[in-house]
């Protein structure tokens, strides 16, 4: 009898640890791809060394909508030509630049759609609250794509933005996000 | 310890219970509910800057200014320009779906060479060398068809087809040419133009002004400051449109015979008060309206009742600032002598070339030198040279070059004007879509779009003031395609025809000059305005003075009053995909147009709502559905044009008939302009 007891707690445990552990560890890796940004963008260097600031290309426009990021028009300022020793600056400025090509960055925090999401409105935030502190990281962080929704792992859920309005006392009504 | 079946179970049934506590299940089914939302044909929305890039409208009759509103440099939708003097913030149909015809489904991708009964892709290179031999070798046997009158392009293909020794120059019809051969009747010489936003009391005669006729967005804003400032709008024409419908009042009045109530009232003012003895061929004028066009008879052949003949020439009369418009009801098709009676209307009024009434607007510069004068482009007639050509009577182009128009879809005498394109010896289409002409066409260079070159408009017809407008690109070509001016500059260079320009925009800016207008504020947005108006000696109708000719009622067949929508597209455009929506359930049933007649008219013909019915005219048949509307006259039918397309897109192939069909094109003797802008056609059951 007790070798049939052992022959039903053991491997259910098994099953039970084995699942947790696939569930938590393994099933991330299946559903999530990794990509990297096409340009290794390195914020350092433009942050302490030339002592930019986040609004030199983040910025609001004149009609409050957010540029988010930047396009060539913004970076060839300065980047028309080579500047540095940096290979991926090369590489932007022969890819990009002189190409007249966008860089299709990715973008870490896209809504979907049917979200109007207003950067103004929400201005009195610290962007790190919301979005991975790029302004210390020579490297972008490696973008996960969730291979059956198409979006960001770092993708806000409607439930954390409920979580916070209503924390912070701002409505919760449909139309708020839902135009 | 060896593995059961008990131990199998339990091993599942502990990896089903410890999956309850891992993600998998829950984020799988959030992420699975919003991958059944990502279907590839949902469009994204393209985040960036906004901005409004001033650009032109020439889709219709008119070339008016208007803003492209984009997104991140990527055009998403038009509106009317408050800073343009022909939109003041209005916009057309046509306009609103501006932007979507950039990805329209039509759009010639590249340049193509006829294969067969197909076309075969080839590469630019090979088509301007394709172009330039063929130019070499047609000589002066070269012909050119435009159907933009506003525009620089016109000019240097026209200045092209010149320099190879040839006058075979059109333009498509429209009312530019009739109205100019009318001012010629009168003494005048320029561009006709319309001051309406200065009138006091608007008279339209057949002109269709709130709803496809003119400077349509123009018209509208001058119709709407008008309800302030007590100004009255009449509209004379065979049946209710939208114009008619917010007018102040509506005559009703025989499609066709528009022109007859304007020398009706001529004779009415004529024959009283004033002395106008010494008014420049005022004698002769009066006598002869007075004797061919006396109330009573006018009223006979119009319909409009004595009373109201009288009485409008009462409030013409008593009115400070009076305009007549006189049109036909579909913006072309008028006759020259038609054209003069309304324009007479005017003189007699004392409303030409003074605020408030017809203004006399110079003509568009000469650049290109070996073009013609658009005064000589005007007094070609494209409608008789296809009918000459396809009647054997005169000999077919080598080389016909057809740009911004569509005559194989878009003629009076249309199965000629399609014989004639077929004799052509080699048929060359700029055009961006795949039209009619397109279809037909041995060769096409794709035209970029509007939006993707840089392009400029002189005055359009009906325009109160000089204006030159210049748009540069909002956004770069999307296909594979070439602006035709550049083209057509480089494929003379090749042919040693050389024009004295290297690039279109040397063109423009030479334009420009001319004018004494900046092109840089052009791009910019702001467009070119003239003050200055030529002065004219005119007198009351310098030509030999003659009844005009009105198709007489037989009893059997009823009067075709065609009707342009631009909402359905025009001359040069089909039914754009973005405006499918907008034609109403009485419109269309299935793909089949409706007609419209009032009960008494369908009852003669024993027809009843809904009836597929055949109407024959002697130029040829059309299908359509009958639709019983009381605003129409008896004894009138009223098609719709801009259905029946055969080429383009699933948009518009196939749906309801081309009532181009029904009109046939009677010569002038004296201008040798055509008129059509009507038919007798008979309808019976089909």
């Amino acid at each position: 009898m007790a070798k049939c007891k052992s022959c039903v707690v053991l491997p259910f445990l098994i099953g039970l640890v084995a699942s947790i552990v696939l569930g938590w560890w393994g099933f991330p890796k299946v559903l999530y791809s990794q990509k990297t940004q096409p340009i290794r963008f390195d914020h350092v260097v433009h942050v302490e060394d030339q002592a930019m600031a986040c609004e030199d290309c983040h910025a609001f426009r004149e009609d409050g909508s957010f540029t988010g990021l930047p396009t060539n028009a913004n970076c060839v300022g300065c980047h028309e030509d080579v500047q540095g020793e940096d290979p991926e600056e090369a590489r932007y400025v022969t890819e990009y630049v002189q190409q007249e090509k966008e860089v299709d960055w990715l973008a870490y925090q896209t809504q979907p759609d049917n979200v109007y999401f207003s950067h103004i409105a929400h201005k009195e935030l610290e962007c790190t609250s919301c979005h991975p502190d790029v302004a210390k990281m020579k490297t972008p962080p490696v973008y996960y794509e969730n291979r059956l929704s198409g979006y960001s792992k770092d993708t806000m859920k409607m439930w954390q933005c409920e979580e916070c309005h209503a924390k912070t006392g701002a409505s919760n009504a449909c139309f708020v996000c839902h135009k | 310890m060896g593995i059961d079946r008990r131990s199998f179970i339990s091993l599942v049934a502990g990896g089903v219970a410890g999956s309850l506590f891992t993600p998998v299940i829950w984020k799988s089914l959030d992420d699975v509910s919003i991958w059944t939302q990502n279907w590839p044909w949902i469009p994204r929305l393209q985040y960036g800057e906004e901005a409004k890039v001033p650009a032109l409208c020439k889709l219709g009759a008119d070339a008016y200014g208007i803003k492209v509103k984009t997104v991140a440099g990527r055009p998403v939708a038009a509106e009317g320009d408050a800073d343009h003097p022909l939109s003041l913030g209005g916009i057309c149909p046509l306009g609103a779906a501006s932007v979507h015809m950039l990805y329209s489904p039509s759009r010639v991708k590249n340049p193509k060479l006829k294969d067969g009964s197909s076309f075969k892709d080839i590469s630019w290179e090979e088509a301007e060398d394709l172009l330039a031999g063929k130019l070499k070798e047609a000589g002066a046997g070269v012909a050119m068809i435009s159907g933009d009158e506003t525009g620089s392009v016109t000019d240097v293909l026209a200045g092209l087809v010149g320099k190879a020794g040839s006058d075979k120059t059109f333009l498509m019809p429209g009312e530019s040419a009739p109205a100019a051969a009318a001012l010629a009747m009168i003494g005048g010489d320029g561009q006709v133009g319309y001051d309406i936003e200065n009138a006091s009391y608007v008279l339209l005669l057949g002109a269709d002004a709130l709803g496809s006729w003119g400077n349509v967005a123009r018209n509208g804003k001058a119709f709407g400051a008008s309800r302030e400032k007590g100004v009255k709008f009449v509209y004379a024409g065979p049946a209710q449109n939208g114009t008619s419908a917010v007018c102040d009042s509506w005559v009703p009045c025989v499609p066709g015979t528009e022109a007859v109530l304007a020398l009706g009232l001529a004779a009415v003012i004529s024959a009283g008060g004033r002395d106008r003895a010494s008014w420049p061929g005022y004698a002769d004028f009066a006598k002869f309206v007075q004797s061919a066009y006396a109330p009573e008879k006018v009223s006979e052949i119009t319909g409009v009742s004595v009373d109201v003949i009288k009485g409008l020439a009462q409030e013409l009369v008593r009115t400070g600032r009076p305009l007549v418009l006189t049109a036909a009801g579909a913006g072309q098709g008028l006759g020259a002598f038609e054209m003069a009676a309304g324009m007479s209307l005017n003189l007699l009024l004392e409303r030409v070339n003074t605020v408030g009434g017809v203004r006399i607007l110079p003509w568009s510069p000469k650049v290109v030198e070996s073009a013609p004068e658009k005064k000589a482009l005007l007094t070609a007639d494209l409608v008789g040279y296809l009918t000459s050509i396809a009647d054997g009577a005169t000999e077919a182009p080598a080389l016909l070059m057809v740009h911004a128009a569509n005559p194989a879809y878009a003629m009076p005498n249309l199965a000629k004007a399609q014989a004639a394109i077929d004799k052509a010896g080699f048929v060359v289409s700029f055009s961006p879509f795949m039209d009619e002409t397109a279809a037909m066409a041995d060769l096409i260079m794709p035209d970029c779009y509007a939006f993707e070159r840089l392009d400029d408009a002189y005055s359009p017809y009906g325009s109160g003031q000089p204006n030159y407008t210049v748009a540069g690109a909002v956004i770069k070509p999307v296909y594979d395609t070439k602006p035709a001016g550049d083209v057509i500059l480089s494929v003379a260079a090749k042919a040693g025809l050389e024009l004295g320009f290297e690039t279109f925009e040397d063109v423009v800016k030479a334009k420009a000059e001319a004018l004494g207008a900046d092109f840089d504020a052009m791009v910019e947005g702001a467009p070119w305005l003239g003050e200055e108006f030529p002065a004219q000696d005119l007198a009351l109708w310098a030509t030999p003075l003659k009844e005009m000719p009105v198709a007489a009622k037989d009893g059997k067949s009823l009067a075709l009053a065609p009707v342009a929508q631009l909402k359905v597209g025009s001359a040069k455009i089909a039914i754009p995909p973005f405006n499918t929506n907008a034609i109403r359930f009485d419109e269309m049933l299935g793909k089949d147009m409706y007609v419209l007649m009032n009960g008494a008219t369908a009852k003669n013909l024993g027809v009843k709502k809904d009836d597929a019915v055949k109407l024959s005219a002697a130029a040829g048949e059309c299908k359509a559905r009958v639709r019983i509307f009381e605003g129409v006259m008896n004894d009138t039918v009223v098609a719709p044009l801009g259905f029946g397309h055969t080429a383009w897109d699933d948009f518009s192939r196939g749906k309801g008939d081309n009532v181009y069909k029904l009109l046939a094109a009677e010569a002038e003797g004296e201008t040798g302009l055509s008129r059509f802008a009507t038919a007798r056609v008979t309808v019976s059951k089909a």
